[in-house]
């Protein structure tokens, strides 16, 4: 056991915990964050994809002590009011089926979206083949973010 | 008007709704929970909500909120349901909000997610319950304006006279709730329909674009421990002895100890299925001290022997024995193509299938395997419980919170009323929460450390101790005469631990000798629902047989179906046909005409073809593939439904997409075996689920356009796709694939 | 010099080899070796110490090595790298990138820790793991051990790398890693100790390719 303090969603939460201890379960038992979820555990299925430094690491085995000292955002913090563009776009498509894997989905999304604003097919196939879907939306996934893409567009060109 | 008497008279019908309704688990009682609201409740409930009846509640702001009563896994009830509520009601969808209910059968019925029955068994009460409701209103509002109520007339919450008066729901709201509940109710025609068949949006994605804690393992109390079970390592095997010690020196752990969950001779009921009884069970404070702690743990596992279990339930009650042997799947093969060979258990014959086989001038003869398919919800099995002396609150995913609870009671002991079951939203189903015993397990569990407990099952747990999709295997047999007719149908199917066969499905009734046979094989590898287990092996394997007995026949493979399908319609054989022989006929000649069937312009794709009929609804798929990458890739798909009114035509259209894309992973990729008892597959790392890029660019989904009550969707999509899959599979490998998964067999042909 | 009629061809390659080796030991001159760990008189002396027929025959160990999974599964021929002991396709398949470190969501170290996860069929760990840049992609799958030979000594498709900088690349960290592959994985077929030693054998004899 270890003090630690990781900084989520651009707050700072001190807790005692094991250095090797998965940054999904801090975030999860420690932090009591619950949108970041566990799929798999072994960095299969992408439900626990969080941004470390802004990139879309999978929590579950990233370890407390990677984070520490870097920026953790997790869905909740994605945006303040649930704006982000994927989550408008994930809204406006209605996305979901049981609904798990998508927080993780979305923020493997936003990754793609600040890297490669206008997405191909094969940049999102490429991008998110990381994250499975039980349900099977994955065609309603690659909607969604040609959609956010175009959220974005737009708001780039407003402001 | 006399409260009480239209009380009881509303009692009684429900009584009397009961015995009429046949299956007792899934009958709704719903109107007991229409007992005429009293007053003191109406007027002390918090917030000033006026209580109509068990899903309606009016706020004088005129926010309405309504009661899903089916647990939600992602077939979208928490909105399909309350929209038939909000249809007859005529409330504004803008302000309704909506609340998953708890465990409250008296007051919401059956409350069961599971074979397609959620929108199939609600459409009549929910639909009875608005309309009960919104004449309440109307009466309140006829009262108060001294109008007749015949005047009175609703729309988007709102009341209104020709006198010009008018008044909001929420201002009626109170006064409607004193009135007595309507003895004779009048349903809307569906041209009248202004919520249903207008796509709604599912009523919790902004919870699930935020992130809000809306699972079973996002369920969390002050004080709450984690708790995980240490299974046996293989099927077969047992708790012997364990040593702790080291497991208690770790940061964190709270109790190691085992728990045997039922009792010898317990009564089971028939959805209580265990893997293993005596339970190792490590509790902490959080869940990587568990997984820490798990580790050290020392134990010794034995031979379980053979296993004598009582279950209860329908059919009454009876003794099973559970075979104790480890087995592998190498060893079961064998034993299942010894049991193909054995007499079986005649399930349907007309005709005479023996002689007609005997004359047939070609006889064509198939056999087709489908291994054990593990669920793999992405949220794991996990619950929460809270259980003391007196009661016990539990909280998590379950699809049958009806069939749990009598089992929760007896193991307990304790009365359902102190028993509170509440539903989260539910990561995935598929069948296997039907399935209570992890719920079971977490009673137990906290009953035992006398605190609130989440247990959870990791991927590992969750998929190397499922209940599976069974084992299958079917030997398929057509007879064919001169002119290439199909004179004869004989199929043998058989399963570890239970065949496949629905012996009064197409084409029975379409073929004048006709033979369904049925062998099944004990095993204690545990097994149950998966959307449609029986169907999607069916539809895999029947529906590539008749593929290929159309091409023997030298017929396009829809006029094929449809010439049977027609003689299943005018001329049926044998009684008992269970399908609708035009429904049918009606998504083959959809999915033909929107995909262009035969017609120019297709000519890259592989095209295969598949129609079912299961869970009350139709189904067909064209599949359309291209080789990409050296590998068979579904590019495009075109599906037809026919499940009756489409209540959301949005919703409905993501679960055939979803179905769609879970059948092609599952009849690619999905596979469970077993060595020695043992799983072979144990995390997504080694078993394969179809990911975004296997994924079809287009899958165009219609459906059949007409006014029928609507029946499910969660099933009947999935189990032609394999079918359709390994039809076009044929065509862009140029040879038949009879063993699932595809993949693994193409992998053994190179 | 020992010649084997069998390898005349082989041979042959293998001069040519020897000869984009030699200029540029004149290129880069002493001084370059003077602060290497491997001793100056060694280099030297591989250089001019040719001998097809033991060179070849460390290359066998060479070859069975980088061929092995978990050498080969990041030299892959596709964009894909590759999985587990029989080398099936990484799933989720993780595509190279430009810098061979992933692309957008799916970038190596968004999993790949800097040491190995514990437990079975965990992802691996190293610092610094990635795929041969795209514009680099050193491909062992799917290549003859003549090929490969040859690949490996060519500075365009290793990464520019010359002599020293190959008997340095033995005990790079990522090579390193083949003999650390976590839980659940194979060793390479041959020590590290060994393959180094094999490794510079074949170097300094002259980096001959075997005839196939």
């Amino acid at each position: 056991m270890a003090k630690v303090t990781l900084n989520i969603n651009n707050k700072d939460y001190p807790m005692e915990a094991d250095p090797q201890m998965p940054l999904l379960w801090a975030i999860r038992d420690l932090a009591g964050l619950k949108g970041t979820k566990y799929g798999c555990g072994v960095a299969q299925c992408g439900a626990c994809v969080v941004h470390l430094d802004g990139e879309a690491v999978r929590s579950c085995v990233t370890k407390v002590s990677r984070a520490a000292g870097k920026k953790v955002v997790t869905i909740e913090g994605l945006s303040e009011t649930n704006s982000h563009p994927v989550q408008k776009a994930w809204q406006e498509i209605d996305v979901p089926q049981c609904g798990y894997c998508h927080s993780g989905q979305i923020m493997s999304a936003a990754v793609l979206l600040r890297e490669k604003p206008n997405p191909t097919d094969q940049d999102i196939d490429d991008a998110m083949a990381g994250n499975i879907c039980r349900c099977g939306t994955y065609l309603r996934i690659r909607k969604a973010i040609h959609t956010a893409a175009e959220m974005q567009k737009k708001t780039a060109a407003k402001s | 008007m006399n409260k009480d008497n239209t009380a009881l008279n509303r009692r009684s019908f429900l009584k009397a709704s009961i015995l009429s309704g046949g299956g007792m688990l899934l009958t709704v009682s719903w109107l007991s929970g229409f007992k005429s609201a009293d007053e003191a409740e109406a007027l002390n409930v918090p917030e000033q909500w006026a209580r109509l009846n068990g899903y309606i509640h009016i706020m004088p702001d005129n926010k309405v909120k309504l009661i899903c009563p089916n647990p939600e896994f992602g077939q979208n009830v928490m909105t399909s349901l309350p929209m038939m509520l909000a249809e007859e009601l005529d409330a504004d969808w803008k302000n309704v909000t909506v609340e998953m209910g708890p465990h409250d059968p008296a007051k919401l019925g059956a409350q069961f997610t599971g074979g397609s029955n959620s929108v199939r068994m609600y459409w009549k009460p929910l639909r009875e319950a608005g309309a009960a409701a919104r004449q309440m209103l109307r009466e309140a509002a006829a009262q108060t304006w001294n109008v007749p109520v015949g005047e009175v007339t609703t729309k988007a919450g709102v009341l209104s006279h020709p006198s010009g008066k008018s008044a909001k729901y929420g201002e009626m709201a109170s006064k409607a709730a004193k009135v007595s509940v309507p003895k004779e109710l009048q349903l809307k025609a569906p041209k009248d329909f202004t919520i249903v068949r207008k796509s709604k949006k599912n009523v919790e994605i902004q919870k699930i674009t935020s992130g809000k804690p809306l699972f079973g393992l996002d369920y969390s109390v002050d004080g709450m421990l984690i708790a995980m079970i240490q299974h046996p390592p293989a099927f077969g095997m047992k708790l012997k002895s364990f040593d702790a010690a080291e497991t208690m020196k770790m940061p964190g752990i709270k109790d190691v100890f085992s728990v045997k969950l039922y009792e010898d001779g317990f009564e089971q009921g028939g959805f209580d299925t265990r893997t293993f009884n005596e339970l190792l069970v490590v509790v902490g404070e959080n869940t990587w001290a568990v997984m820490n702690g798990r580790k050290k743990l020392v134990v010794d596992w034995e031979a379980a022997g053979d296993i004598k279990d009582t279950i209860g339930g329908r059919g009454g009650k009876r003794e099973v024995i559970v075979p104790g042997a480890l087995e592998s799947t190498t060893s079961q093969m064998q034993q299942m193509q010894e049991y193909a060979a054995k007499p079986a258990q005649q399930l349907r014959k007309d005709g005479d299938p023996e002689s007609a086989f005997n004359n047939a001038a070609q006889v064509i003869e198939r056999t087709y395997n489908g291994p054990f398919l593990a669920h793999n919800c992405m949220e794991p099995m996990n619950f929460f419980a809270h259980v003391t002396d007196e009661k016990a609150l539990l909280a998590g995913p379950l699809q049958a919170p009806g069939w749990t609870e009598p089992t929760l009671s007896k193991l307990l002991n304790l009365p359902a009323d102190k028993i509170e079951i509440q539903m989260t939203r539910m990561g995935g189903g598929f069948g296997r929460r039907a399935y209570g015993h992890y719920l079971y397990e977490a009673a137990l569990i906290s009953r035992k450390v006398k605190a609130p407990v989440k247990l959870m099952y990791t991927r590992e747990d969750d998929m190397t101790y499922g209940i599976y999709r069974p084992m299958y295997t079917a030997t398929y047999r057509a007879a064919l005469d001169t002119n290439k007719n199909l004179i004869a149908f004989h199929v043998r199917g058989g399963g570890i631990p239970e065949h496949a066969i629905h012996a009064n499905r197409f084409p029975a009734g379409a073929v004048d000798h006709y033979l369904a046979e049925g062998w099944q094989i004990p095993s204690n590898i545990t097994i149950g629902a998966f959307r449609a287990p029986r169907s999607n092996f069916n539809a895999a394997a029947e529906q590539s047989f008749l593929d290929e007995v159309a091409e023997a026949a030298g017929k396009d493979p829809i006029e094929f179906r449809l010439e049977l399908l027609k003689r299943a319609k005018e001329n049926p054989v044998g009684k008992n046909n269970e399908y609708d022989a035009d429904r049918y006929a009606g998504v083959l000649k959809l999915v033909r005409d929107k995909s262009n069937w035969n017609k120019p312009g297709n000519e890259k794709y592989n095209r295969g073809v598949a129609a079912y009929f299961c869970h009350n609804s139709y189904a067909a798929h064209v599949v359309d593939m291209v080789t990409r990458d050296g590998q068979p890739y579904v590019e495009r798909v075109y599906s037809a439904m026919d499940c009756g009114i489409v209540i959301n035509p949005d919703a409905a259209t993501n679960m055939v997409q979803g179905a769609v894309v879970d059948g092609i992973g599952n009849a690619f990729y999905g596979a469970l075996t077993h060595k020695d008892g043992a799983a072979q597959q144990t995390n997504f790392s080694n078993y394969r689920m179809i990911r975004i890029n296997e994924a079809p660019k287009s899958i165009e989904v219609h459906f059949v356009q007409n006014d029928l009550d609507p029946t499910g969707l969660g099933e009947p999509p999935f189990p032609p796709v394999f079918g359709a899959v390994a039809n076009a599979l044929y065509k862009n490998k140029g040879k038949r694939f009879y063993n699932q998964p595809f993949m693994g067999e193409m992998d053994k042909a190179i | 010099m020992k010649q084997d009629p069998e390898t005349r061809r082989g041979s042959f390659l293998s001069i040519k080899t020897a000869v984009v080796l030699s200029i540029f030991l004149i290129a880069a001159g002493a001084s370059a070796f003077r602060n290497d760990n491997v001793p100056p008189e060694e280099v030297k002396i591989s250089m001019i110490d040719r001998d097809s027929i033991e060179s070849v025959k460390a290359f066998e160990t060479v070859y069975k090595t980088l061929m092995s999974p978990r050498c080969m599964n990041c030299h892959p021929a596709g964009d894909v790298p590759l999985l587990g002991d029989d080398s099936h396709l990484h799933t989720m398949g993780p595509k190279r990138g430009v810098d061979g470190k992933g692309v957008y969501a799916m970038k190596c170290s968004n999993c790949h820790q800097e040491t190995n996860t514990p437990g079975l069929h965990t992802p691996p760990g190293n610092p610094d793991w990635h795929l041969p840049p795209a514009a680099m992609k050193m491909v062992f799958e799917g290549k003859s051990a003549h090929e490969l030979a040859e690949q490996l000594v060519d500075k365009k498709k290793n990464g520019n790398k010359d002599i020293k900088k190959l008997i340095e690349h033995a005990d790079d960290g990522l090579v390193l890693a083949g003999w650390n592959p976590g839980e659940g994985r194979t060793l390479p077929p041959v020590t590290h100790a060994e393959f180094k030693k094999a490794w510079i054998t074949w170097l300094k004899t002259g980096a001959y390719a075997p005839k196939k």
